[in-house]
Protein backbone atom coordinates (compact mmCIF):
# COMPACT_ATOMS: atom_id res chain seq x y z
CA UNK A 1 0.00 0.00 0.00
CA UNK A 2 1.30 3.39 -1.01
CA UNK A 3 1.32 5.33 2.34
CA UNK A 4 -1.20 9.20 2.43
CA UNK A 5 -0.83 11.04 5.56
CA UNK A 6 -3.33 14.17 5.58
CA UNK A 7 -2.21 17.41 4.96
CA UNK A 8 -3.90 20.06 7.35
CA UNK A 9 -3.45 22.60 5.22
CA UNK A 10 -4.74 26.65 6.75
CA UNK A 11 -6.21 27.31 3.38
CA UNK A 12 -8.57 25.60 1.12
CA UNK A 13 -6.89 24.19 -2.09
CA UNK A 14 -9.73 24.26 -4.73
CA UNK A 15 -7.89 22.92 -7.50
CA UNK A 16 -8.51 26.45 -9.57
CA UNK A 17 -6.04 25.33 -12.35
CA UNK A 18 -8.33 22.16 -13.60
CA UNK A 19 -11.21 24.51 -12.03
CA UNK A 20 -10.97 27.92 -12.90
CA UNK A 21 -14.60 29.28 -12.42
CA UNK A 22 -14.31 31.47 -14.65
CA UNK A 23 -14.08 29.25 -17.39
CA UNK A 24 -15.78 25.60 -17.78
CA UNK A 25 -13.36 22.85 -16.12
CA UNK A 26 -10.63 21.90 -18.20
CA UNK A 27 -9.78 18.87 -19.37
CA UNK A 28 -6.76 18.29 -18.80
CA UNK A 29 -4.56 14.61 -19.45
CA UNK A 30 -1.55 13.33 -18.23
CA UNK A 31 -0.15 10.95 -20.78
CA UNK A 32 -0.68 9.71 -24.24
CA UNK A 33 -3.86 6.71 -24.62
CA UNK A 34 -2.69 3.27 -25.75
CA UNK A 35 -4.93 1.10 -28.13
CA UNK A 36 -4.27 -2.33 -29.70
CA UNK A 37 -4.34 -2.72 -33.28
CA UNK A 38 -3.67 -5.58 -35.13
CA UNK A 39 -1.89 -6.79 -32.29
CA UNK A 40 0.19 -4.01 -31.80
CA UNK A 41 0.23 -1.04 -29.48
CA UNK A 42 -0.82 2.29 -30.75
CA UNK A 43 -0.58 5.48 -29.14
CA UNK A 44 -3.06 8.70 -29.16
CA UNK A 45 -1.68 12.35 -27.51
CA UNK A 46 -4.74 13.12 -26.38
CA UNK A 47 -2.65 16.90 -26.17
CA UNK A 48 -2.81 17.23 -29.37
CA UNK A 49 -6.15 18.80 -29.46
CA UNK A 50 -4.89 21.90 -28.00
CA UNK A 51 -2.90 22.34 -30.91
CA UNK A 52 -4.82 20.48 -33.44
CA UNK A 53 -7.75 22.76 -35.44
CA UNK A 54 -10.62 20.68 -33.92
CA UNK A 55 -14.31 22.51 -34.63
CA UNK A 56 -17.49 22.11 -34.64
CA UNK A 57 -20.10 21.63 -37.75
CA UNK A 58 -23.71 22.01 -37.46
CA UNK A 59 -26.64 20.01 -38.96
CA UNK A 60 -29.57 21.70 -37.15
CA UNK A 61 -31.13 22.87 -40.42
CA UNK A 62 -30.78 18.63 -41.73
CA UNK A 63 -30.29 16.23 -39.31
CA UNK A 64 -32.08 18.59 -36.85
CA UNK A 65 -34.45 19.13 -38.64
CA UNK A 66 -35.65 15.11 -39.53
CA UNK A 67 -36.72 14.89 -36.10
CA UNK A 68 -39.10 17.80 -35.36
CA UNK A 69 -41.48 19.96 -37.19
CA UNK A 70 -40.11 22.22 -39.56
CA UNK A 71 -38.44 25.38 -38.79
CA UNK A 72 -40.17 28.12 -40.45
CA UNK A 73 -37.37 30.74 -42.92
CA UNK A 74 -37.57 33.04 -39.91
CA UNK A 75 -36.58 30.52 -37.32
CA UNK A 76 -33.66 29.28 -39.37
CA UNK A 77 -31.89 32.70 -40.47
CA UNK A 78 -32.03 33.74 -36.73
CA UNK A 79 -30.29 30.73 -35.24
CA UNK A 80 -28.06 30.68 -38.01
CA UNK A 81 -27.00 34.46 -36.88
CA UNK A 82 -26.76 33.26 -33.38
CA UNK A 83 -24.56 30.09 -34.47
CA UNK A 84 -22.39 32.33 -35.74
CA UNK A 85 -22.09 34.73 -33.37
CA UNK A 86 -22.03 31.42 -30.36
CA UNK A 87 -19.21 29.94 -32.52
CA UNK A 88 -17.01 33.76 -32.83
CA UNK A 89 -14.80 34.97 -35.47
CA UNK A 90 -12.17 32.17 -35.93
CA UNK A 91 -15.30 29.83 -36.79
CA UNK A 92 -15.21 27.48 -33.89
CA UNK A 93 -18.66 26.40 -35.86
CA UNK A 94 -16.77 26.43 -39.10
CA UNK A 95 -20.26 25.11 -41.50
CA UNK A 96 -23.39 24.20 -41.28
CA UNK A 97 -25.78 22.24 -44.15
CA UNK A 98 -28.69 22.51 -45.43
CA UNK A 99 -31.30 20.65 -47.12
CA UNK A 100 -31.46 21.72 -51.13
CA UNK A 101 -34.56 20.15 -52.11
CA UNK A 102 -37.64 22.64 -51.33
CA UNK A 103 -37.87 26.03 -52.75
CA UNK A 104 -37.79 27.20 -48.83
CA UNK A 105 -34.64 25.00 -48.73
CA UNK A 106 -33.47 27.24 -51.14
CA UNK A 107 -34.69 30.54 -50.10
CA UNK A 108 -33.75 29.89 -46.53
CA UNK A 109 -29.88 29.61 -48.00
CA UNK A 110 -30.04 32.35 -49.76
CA UNK A 111 -31.96 34.59 -46.63
CA UNK A 112 -28.39 32.96 -44.85
CA UNK A 113 -26.04 34.03 -47.34
CA UNK A 114 -27.50 37.52 -47.50
CA UNK A 115 -26.65 38.37 -43.64
CA UNK A 116 -22.78 38.04 -45.26
CA UNK A 117 -20.94 36.05 -42.22
CA UNK A 118 -17.82 34.80 -42.64
CA UNK A 119 -19.00 31.44 -40.19
CA UNK A 120 -20.67 29.17 -40.39
CA UNK A 121 -20.17 28.37 -44.38
CA UNK A 122 -23.47 27.25 -45.55
CA UNK A 123 -23.03 23.41 -46.94
CA UNK A 124 -25.43 21.17 -48.42
CA UNK A 125 -26.74 17.33 -48.57
CA UNK A 126 -27.87 15.30 -50.99
CA UNK A 127 -28.09 11.68 -51.64
CA UNK A 128 -25.51 10.16 -53.51
CA UNK A 129 -27.36 10.37 -57.09
CA UNK A 130 -25.62 12.43 -59.97
CA UNK A 131 -29.30 14.54 -61.17
CA UNK A 132 -29.13 16.41 -57.14
CA UNK A 133 -25.62 18.08 -57.91
CA UNK A 134 -27.87 20.27 -60.54
CA UNK A 135 -29.20 22.12 -56.99
CA UNK A 136 -25.89 22.30 -55.70
CA UNK A 137 -24.43 24.09 -58.76
CA UNK A 138 -27.93 26.20 -58.44
CA UNK A 139 -27.32 27.29 -55.35
CA UNK A 140 -23.20 27.82 -55.42
CA UNK A 141 -22.68 25.92 -52.72
CA UNK A 142 -18.95 24.78 -52.32
CA UNK A 143 -19.07 21.65 -50.60
CA UNK A 144 -21.74 19.51 -49.68
CA UNK A 145 -22.34 15.98 -48.14
CA UNK A 146 -23.79 13.24 -49.94
CA UNK A 147 -25.35 9.58 -48.54
CA UNK A 148 -23.12 7.20 -49.20
CA UNK A 149 -23.90 4.67 -46.88
CA UNK A 150 -21.07 1.87 -46.08
CA UNK A 151 -22.64 -0.90 -44.07
CA UNK A 152 -24.62 -4.26 -46.06
CA UNK A 153 -27.49 -3.56 -43.97
CA UNK A 154 -27.84 -0.60 -46.09
CA UNK A 155 -26.38 -1.44 -48.95
CA UNK A 156 -27.82 -4.89 -49.44
CA UNK A 157 -31.13 -4.28 -47.68
CA UNK A 158 -32.69 -0.75 -48.34
CA UNK A 159 -30.11 -0.25 -51.76
CA UNK A 160 -30.84 -3.81 -52.79
CA UNK A 161 -27.27 -3.12 -54.39
CA UNK A 162 -23.99 -5.48 -54.06
CA UNK A 163 -20.80 -3.80 -52.42
CA UNK A 164 -19.39 -3.16 -56.01
CA UNK A 165 -22.34 -1.41 -57.64
CA UNK A 166 -22.62 0.59 -54.69
CA UNK A 167 -19.38 2.17 -54.82
CA UNK A 168 -19.28 2.52 -58.19
CA UNK A 169 -22.48 4.70 -57.74
CA UNK A 170 -20.68 6.61 -54.72
CA UNK A 171 -17.55 7.08 -56.92
CA UNK A 172 -19.84 8.41 -59.82
CA UNK A 173 -21.12 10.90 -58.10
CA UNK A 174 -17.66 11.81 -56.29
CA UNK A 175 -16.32 12.57 -59.78
CA UNK A 176 -19.40 14.45 -60.52
CA UNK A 177 -18.59 16.82 -57.88
CA UNK A 178 -15.50 17.52 -58.36
CA UNK A 179 -16.33 18.00 -62.69
CA UNK A 180 -18.95 20.27 -60.96
CA UNK A 181 -15.99 22.01 -58.80
CA UNK A 182 -17.97 20.92 -55.77
CA UNK A 183 -15.78 19.26 -52.66
CA UNK A 184 -17.57 16.14 -51.95
CA UNK A 185 -18.10 15.40 -48.11
CA UNK A 186 -18.76 11.41 -48.10
CA UNK A 187 -21.52 10.59 -45.20
CA UNK A 188 -20.61 6.89 -44.44
CA UNK A 189 -24.01 6.18 -42.94
CA UNK A 190 -24.16 3.61 -40.70
CA UNK A 191 -20.03 3.00 -40.43
CA UNK A 192 -20.26 1.90 -36.71
CA UNK A 193 -22.29 -1.75 -38.52
CA UNK A 194 -19.58 -1.72 -41.76
CA UNK A 195 -17.29 -4.88 -43.00
CA UNK A 196 -14.65 -1.96 -42.76
CA UNK A 197 -11.91 -3.82 -44.17
CA UNK A 198 -14.33 -5.13 -46.75
CA UNK A 199 -16.21 -2.14 -47.90
CA UNK A 200 -15.12 0.98 -46.11
CA UNK A 201 -11.68 0.96 -46.35
CA UNK A 202 -11.06 0.08 -50.17
CA UNK A 203 -13.81 2.55 -50.64
CA UNK A 204 -11.91 5.55 -48.90
CA UNK A 205 -8.63 4.61 -50.11
CA UNK A 206 -10.16 4.75 -53.63
CA UNK A 207 -11.79 8.15 -52.32
CA UNK A 208 -7.91 9.24 -51.76
CA UNK A 209 -6.92 8.21 -55.29
CA UNK A 210 -9.52 10.30 -56.87
CA UNK A 211 -8.58 12.95 -54.33
CA UNK A 212 -4.25 12.88 -55.46
CA UNK A 213 -6.14 14.52 -58.58
CA UNK A 214 -7.94 17.68 -57.16
CA UNK A 215 -6.43 21.05 -55.56
CA UNK A 216 -6.32 20.89 -51.67
CA UNK A 217 -9.73 22.56 -51.26
CA UNK A 218 -11.68 19.77 -53.07
CA UNK A 219 -10.26 16.57 -51.70
CA UNK A 220 -13.52 14.14 -50.46
CA UNK A 221 -13.97 14.82 -46.84
CA UNK A 222 -15.20 11.87 -44.94
CA UNK A 223 -17.80 11.96 -42.61
CA UNK A 224 -18.25 9.11 -39.68
CA UNK A 225 -21.81 8.63 -39.23
CA UNK A 226 -22.43 6.91 -36.55
CA UNK A 227 -25.85 6.04 -37.68
CA UNK A 228 -27.49 3.93 -35.01
CA UNK A 229 -25.08 5.20 -31.78
CA UNK A 230 -22.97 2.02 -31.79
CA UNK A 231 -19.29 3.64 -31.45
CA UNK A 232 -17.78 2.77 -28.50
CA UNK A 233 -14.97 5.39 -27.18
CA UNK A 234 -13.40 3.02 -24.77
CA UNK A 235 -9.90 2.00 -25.64
CA UNK A 236 -9.26 -1.27 -27.03
CA UNK A 237 -13.62 -1.99 -28.03
CA UNK A 238 -13.43 -4.02 -31.13
CA UNK A 239 -13.95 -3.22 -34.46
CA UNK A 240 -16.44 -1.67 -35.94
CA UNK A 241 -17.43 -0.06 -33.19
CA UNK A 242 -14.48 1.19 -31.73
CA UNK A 243 -14.12 4.96 -32.30
CA UNK A 244 -10.33 5.01 -31.96
CA UNK A 245 -9.63 2.07 -34.58
CA UNK A 246 -11.67 3.73 -36.99
CA UNK A 247 -10.01 7.05 -36.51
CA UNK A 248 -6.29 5.56 -36.37
CA UNK A 249 -6.76 3.22 -39.63
CA UNK A 250 -8.83 6.28 -41.65
CA UNK A 251 -5.53 8.07 -41.16
CA UNK A 252 -2.87 5.68 -41.11
CA UNK A 253 -3.85 2.88 -43.44
CA UNK A 254 -6.28 5.32 -45.68
CA UNK A 255 -4.18 8.45 -45.38
CA UNK A 256 -7.19 10.51 -44.89
CA UNK A 257 -5.70 13.59 -43.00
CA UNK A 258 -7.68 14.89 -39.65
CA UNK A 259 -8.99 18.44 -41.19
CA UNK A 260 -10.66 16.08 -43.59
CA UNK A 261 -12.38 13.31 -41.03
CA UNK A 262 -15.60 14.17 -39.51
CA UNK A 263 -17.90 12.41 -36.66
CA UNK A 264 -21.57 12.27 -36.39
CA UNK A 265 -23.17 10.44 -34.16
CA UNK A 266 -26.49 9.52 -32.37
CA UNK A 267 -27.62 9.04 -28.63
CA UNK A 268 -29.20 5.71 -28.48
CA UNK A 269 -27.05 4.52 -25.93
CA UNK A 270 -26.47 7.67 -24.37
CA UNK A 271 -22.66 7.70 -25.51
CA UNK A 272 -23.62 10.97 -28.42
CA UNK A 273 -21.66 13.70 -26.41
CA UNK A 274 -18.89 11.65 -25.20
CA UNK A 275 -18.03 9.64 -28.34
CA UNK A 276 -17.97 13.09 -30.45
CA UNK A 277 -15.65 14.53 -28.11
CA UNK A 278 -13.60 11.19 -28.26
CA UNK A 279 -13.20 11.31 -31.59
CA UNK A 280 -11.95 14.94 -31.78
CA UNK A 281 -9.13 13.47 -29.09
CA UNK A 282 -8.50 10.55 -31.12
CA UNK A 283 -7.78 12.31 -34.22
CA UNK A 284 -10.31 14.06 -36.15
CA UNK A 285 -11.09 17.71 -36.43
CA UNK A 286 -14.96 17.97 -37.20
CA UNK A 287 -17.65 17.38 -34.80
CA UNK A 288 -20.71 17.27 -36.33
CA UNK A 289 -23.82 18.82 -33.98
CA UNK A 290 -27.15 19.95 -33.76
CA UNK A 291 -29.00 22.77 -31.41
CA UNK A 292 -29.40 21.15 -28.76
CA UNK A 293 -29.30 17.62 -29.60
CA UNK A 294 -32.23 17.48 -31.57
CA UNK A 295 -32.25 15.13 -34.29
CA UNK A 296 -33.25 11.60 -35.56
CA UNK A 297 -34.95 9.41 -33.24
CA UNK A 298 -32.37 10.05 -29.94
CA UNK A 299 -30.65 12.84 -31.73
CA UNK A 300 -27.53 13.95 -32.34
CA UNK A 301 -24.45 15.48 -30.56
CA UNK A 302 -25.62 19.22 -28.68
CA UNK A 303 -23.58 21.68 -30.44
CA UNK A 304 -23.95 23.84 -27.30
CA UNK A 305 -22.50 21.16 -25.70
CA UNK A 306 -19.56 20.82 -27.90
CA UNK A 307 -19.10 24.09 -28.10
CA UNK A 308 -18.37 23.90 -24.13
CA UNK A 309 -16.44 20.81 -24.65
CA UNK A 310 -13.72 22.59 -26.53
CA UNK A 311 -13.21 25.50 -24.51
CA UNK A 312 -12.69 22.54 -21.72
CA UNK A 313 -10.41 21.10 -24.05
CA UNK A 314 -8.63 24.23 -25.54
CA UNK A 315 -7.99 25.92 -21.96
CA UNK A 316 -9.92 28.92 -23.35
CA UNK A 317 -12.90 31.00 -25.31
CA UNK A 318 -10.80 31.20 -28.35
CA UNK A 319 -13.63 34.13 -29.63
CA UNK A 320 -16.29 31.75 -28.44
CA UNK A 321 -19.49 33.84 -27.23
CA UNK A 322 -20.96 31.10 -24.46
CA UNK A 323 -24.01 33.82 -23.40
CA UNK A 324 -25.64 33.07 -27.37
CA UNK A 325 -26.24 29.62 -25.86
CA UNK A 326 -28.72 30.88 -23.35
CA UNK A 327 -30.10 33.09 -25.94
CA UNK A 328 -30.49 30.52 -28.14
CA UNK A 329 -32.32 28.80 -25.61
CA UNK A 330 -35.01 31.23 -25.14
CA UNK A 331 -35.37 31.51 -28.81
CA UNK A 332 -36.54 28.19 -28.69
CA UNK A 333 -39.32 28.20 -25.92
CA UNK A 334 -40.17 31.49 -26.47
CA UNK A 335 -40.66 32.00 -30.78
CA UNK A 336 -40.20 28.32 -31.41
CA UNK A 337 -42.09 27.15 -28.65
CA UNK A 338 -40.34 24.28 -27.99
CA UNK A 339 -39.82 23.12 -24.99
CA UNK A 340 -36.31 21.97 -23.61
CA UNK A 341 -36.40 19.62 -20.39
CA UNK A 342 -35.93 21.56 -17.25
CA UNK A 343 -32.72 19.10 -16.24
CA UNK A 344 -30.95 19.36 -19.76
CA UNK A 345 -27.40 20.78 -19.25
CA UNK A 346 -26.08 24.17 -19.60
CA UNK A 347 -30.03 25.64 -20.91
CA UNK A 348 -32.48 23.45 -18.91
CA UNK A 349 -34.53 26.13 -16.61
CA UNK A 350 -33.03 23.98 -13.49
CA UNK A 351 -29.72 22.75 -14.80
CA UNK A 352 -27.99 25.19 -12.14
CA UNK A 353 -31.12 25.66 -9.59
CA UNK A 354 -30.72 23.40 -6.69
CA UNK A 355 -33.43 22.45 -4.78
CA UNK A 356 -31.88 20.71 -1.00
CA UNK A 357 -32.15 22.93 1.64
CA UNK A 358 -28.39 21.71 2.59
CA UNK A 359 -27.17 22.56 -0.85
CA UNK A 360 -28.89 25.58 -1.17
CA UNK A 361 -27.05 26.79 2.34
CA UNK A 362 -23.77 25.28 0.46
CA UNK A 363 -24.40 27.89 -2.22
CA UNK A 364 -25.79 31.02 -0.44
CA UNK A 365 -22.03 30.48 1.44
CA UNK A 366 -19.60 29.68 -1.58
CA UNK A 367 -21.80 29.89 -5.02
CA UNK A 368 -18.83 27.61 -6.53
CA UNK A 369 -19.54 24.77 -4.04
CA UNK A 370 -22.93 24.01 -5.89
CA UNK A 371 -22.45 25.92 -9.08
CA UNK A 372 -20.43 24.25 -11.96
CA UNK A 373 -18.81 27.29 -13.57
CA UNK A 374 -19.46 30.92 -13.37
CA UNK A 375 -22.66 30.57 -15.33
CA UNK A 376 -23.90 33.98 -14.65
CA UNK A 377 -20.99 35.46 -16.53
CA UNK A 378 -20.31 32.41 -18.79
CA UNK A 379 -24.31 31.87 -19.97
CA UNK A 380 -26.06 34.72 -18.21
CA UNK A 381 -27.80 32.37 -15.95
CA UNK A 382 -27.48 33.09 -11.84
CA UNK A 383 -27.25 29.54 -10.25
CA UNK A 384 -31.05 29.48 -8.04
CA UNK A 385 -33.10 27.40 -5.83
CA UNK A 386 -36.48 26.04 -6.06
CA UNK A 387 -38.38 26.29 -3.29
CA UNK A 388 -39.73 23.41 -1.92
CA UNK A 389 -40.23 21.99 1.62
CA UNK A 390 -36.56 20.71 0.95
CA UNK A 391 -35.28 23.59 0.49
CA UNK A 392 -34.78 24.98 3.88
CA UNK A 393 -34.40 28.62 5.02
CA UNK A 394 -31.28 29.27 3.49
CA UNK A 395 -32.69 28.29 -0.12
CA UNK A 396 -35.62 30.60 0.31
CA UNK A 397 -32.97 33.64 1.98
CA UNK A 398 -30.88 32.64 -1.40
CA UNK A 399 -34.24 32.96 -3.34
CA UNK A 400 -35.02 36.50 -1.82
CA UNK A 401 -31.64 38.00 -2.15
CA UNK A 402 -31.45 36.72 -6.11
CA UNK A 403 -34.92 38.22 -6.02
CA UNK A 404 -34.25 41.42 -4.96
CA UNK A 405 -30.89 41.91 -6.68
CA UNK A 406 -28.77 42.26 -3.06
CA UNK A 407 -24.97 41.85 -2.47
CA UNK A 408 -23.00 41.88 0.57
CA UNK A 409 -23.65 42.62 3.02
CA UNK A 410 -26.84 44.17 2.42
CA UNK A 411 -28.55 40.48 1.64
CA UNK A 412 -30.48 39.49 4.00
CA UNK A 413 -30.33 37.09 6.90
CA UNK A 414 -32.51 33.50 7.39
CA UNK A 415 -33.83 35.73 10.37
CA UNK A 416 -35.30 38.28 7.85
CA UNK A 417 -37.14 35.77 5.87
CA UNK A 418 -37.94 33.35 8.50
CA UNK A 419 -42.03 34.46 8.15
CA UNK A 420 -41.42 33.47 4.48
CA UNK A 421 -40.04 30.22 5.13
CA UNK A 422 -42.98 29.53 8.15
CA UNK A 423 -45.63 30.33 4.92
CA UNK A 424 -43.82 27.33 3.27
CA UNK A 425 -43.77 24.84 5.37
CA UNK A 426 -47.17 25.51 6.35
CA UNK A 427 -48.48 25.01 2.63
CA UNK A 428 -46.89 21.34 2.74
CA UNK A 429 -47.91 20.30 6.61
CA UNK A 430 -50.84 21.85 6.93
CA UNK A 431 -52.38 22.05 3.37
CA UNK A 432 -51.27 19.01 2.26
CA UNK A 433 -49.22 20.63 -0.79
CA UNK A 434 -47.59 18.50 -3.44
CA UNK A 435 -45.28 20.91 -6.09
CA UNK A 436 -42.77 23.43 -6.18
CA UNK A 437 -43.65 26.66 -4.66
CA UNK A 438 -43.92 28.95 -7.82
CA UNK A 439 -41.67 32.39 -8.40
CA UNK A 440 -45.05 34.49 -8.74
CA UNK A 441 -45.90 33.18 -5.05
CA UNK A 442 -42.34 33.69 -3.82
CA UNK A 443 -42.70 37.40 -4.93
CA UNK A 444 -46.63 38.13 -3.42
CA UNK A 445 -44.54 36.91 -0.01
CA UNK A 446 -41.79 39.18 -0.27
CA UNK A 447 -44.49 41.62 -1.13
CA UNK A 448 -46.31 40.54 2.03
CA UNK A 449 -43.73 40.04 4.16
CA UNK A 450 -40.76 42.23 3.33
CA UNK A 451 -42.63 44.92 1.76
CA UNK A 452 -40.13 47.84 2.57
CA UNK A 453 -37.73 45.71 0.47
CA UNK A 454 -39.98 44.84 -2.25
CA UNK A 455 -40.58 48.35 -2.85
CA UNK A 456 -36.83 49.29 -2.40
CA UNK A 457 -35.11 46.67 -4.90
CA UNK A 458 -37.93 44.79 -6.46
CA UNK A 459 -37.15 43.73 -9.71
CA UNK A 460 -38.75 45.43 -12.42
CA UNK B 1 -29.98 47.51 30.36
CA UNK B 2 -29.32 45.39 32.65
CA UNK B 3 -28.60 41.92 32.65
CA UNK B 4 -32.17 41.47 34.24
CA UNK B 5 -33.81 43.49 32.16
CA UNK B 6 -32.62 41.65 28.87
CA UNK B 7 -33.22 38.21 30.94
CA UNK B 8 -36.60 39.77 31.31
CA UNK B 9 -37.35 40.51 27.75
CA UNK B 10 -35.36 36.93 26.25
CA UNK B 11 -37.64 35.02 28.47
CA UNK B 12 -41.11 36.78 27.66
CA UNK B 13 -40.12 36.30 23.46
CA UNK B 14 -38.92 33.19 24.37
CA UNK B 15 -41.92 32.29 26.54
CA UNK B 16 -44.21 33.47 23.96
CA UNK B 17 -43.01 31.49 20.82
CA UNK B 18 -43.06 28.48 22.37
CA UNK B 19 -46.32 29.24 23.78
CA UNK B 20 -45.71 29.11 27.55
CA UNK B 21 -45.58 30.56 30.97
CA UNK B 22 -42.52 32.91 31.46
CA UNK B 23 -42.61 31.00 35.03
CA UNK B 24 -41.77 27.64 33.03
CA UNK B 25 -38.57 28.95 31.23
CA UNK B 26 -34.99 28.73 32.85
CA UNK B 27 -32.17 29.69 31.79
CA UNK B 28 -30.83 26.60 31.85
CA UNK B 29 -33.09 25.48 29.07
CA UNK B 30 -31.50 24.19 25.71
CA UNK B 31 -33.57 25.34 22.88
CA UNK B 32 -33.87 22.18 20.62
CA UNK B 33 -33.54 19.78 23.70
CA UNK B 34 -36.00 21.20 26.54
CA UNK B 35 -37.92 23.32 24.50
CA UNK B 36 -38.67 21.30 20.79
CA UNK B 37 -37.15 23.79 18.78
CA UNK B 38 -36.45 23.18 15.24
CA UNK B 39 -34.10 24.68 12.96
CA UNK B 40 -36.71 27.16 11.77
CA UNK B 41 -38.31 27.72 15.09
CA UNK B 42 -35.10 28.67 16.37
CA UNK B 43 -34.71 31.20 13.20
CA UNK B 44 -37.83 32.51 14.28
CA UNK B 45 -36.96 32.69 17.76
CA UNK B 46 -33.61 34.76 16.81
CA UNK B 47 -35.68 37.11 14.56
CA UNK B 48 -38.45 37.58 17.47
CA UNK B 49 -35.22 38.46 20.08
CA UNK B 50 -33.88 41.03 17.17
CA UNK B 51 -37.29 42.84 16.73
CA UNK B 52 -37.60 42.96 20.70
CA UNK B 53 -34.13 44.44 20.91
CA UNK B 54 -34.39 46.31 17.63
CA UNK B 55 -31.03 44.44 16.54
CA UNK B 56 -30.27 43.00 13.68
CA UNK B 57 -27.27 40.33 14.26
CA UNK B 58 -24.98 38.01 12.58
CA UNK B 59 -26.73 34.97 11.69
CA UNK B 60 -23.95 32.09 12.41
CA UNK B 61 -23.35 33.68 15.82
CA UNK B 62 -26.87 34.23 17.18
CA UNK B 63 -27.45 30.51 15.34
CA UNK B 64 -24.79 28.94 18.03
CA UNK B 65 -26.34 29.80 21.17
CA UNK B 66 -27.91 27.12 22.31
CA UNK B 67 -29.74 27.71 26.01
CA UNK B 68 -31.89 30.48 27.39
CA UNK B 69 -28.64 32.33 29.14
CA UNK B 70 -27.12 32.02 26.60
CA UNK B 71 -29.61 33.99 25.03
CA UNK B 72 -29.37 36.72 27.27
CA UNK B 73 -25.53 36.92 27.05
CA UNK B 74 -25.38 37.08 23.83
CA UNK B 75 -27.94 40.10 23.78
CA UNK B 76 -26.40 41.95 26.33
CA UNK B 77 -22.98 41.80 25.30
CA UNK B 78 -24.21 42.99 21.99
CA UNK B 79 -25.98 46.05 24.07
CA UNK B 80 -23.17 47.14 25.92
Amino acid sequence: MKPYELQDVPTPNLLEDTFPYSLPPLIKFEGKIKETIDGKEVEFDPNEVRTRDIHITDTTFRDGQQARPPYKREHMVTLFEMMSRLGGPKGVIRQSEFFLYTKNDRDTIDACRALNLKYPEITGWIRANKGDFRLVKEMGLKETGMLTSSSDYHIFHKQKQTRKEAMQQYIEVVEAAFEAGVRPRCHLEDITRADLPGFVFPFVQKLERLSEQVPQHMKVKIRLCDTMGFGLSYPNAAEPRSIPKMIWRLRNECGVSADRLEWHGHNDFHKVHINGASSWIYGLNALNGTLFGFGERTGNPPLEGAVIEYVALKGGLNGVNLPVITEMAEYYERVIGTTLASNYPFVGKDFNTTRAGIHAGGLRKFEQIYNIFDTTALLNRPPRVAITDKSGTDGVALWVNDFLGLQGEERLTVMKVARIQRWVMDQYEKEGRMSSITDQEMEEQVKTCLPEYYQAHRKN
Amino acid sequence: MTREEVAARVVGVTAQQFAMKTSDIKESDQFTVDLGADSLKSIELVAAYEEAFGLSVKEEEALKVQDVGGAIDFFFRLLQ
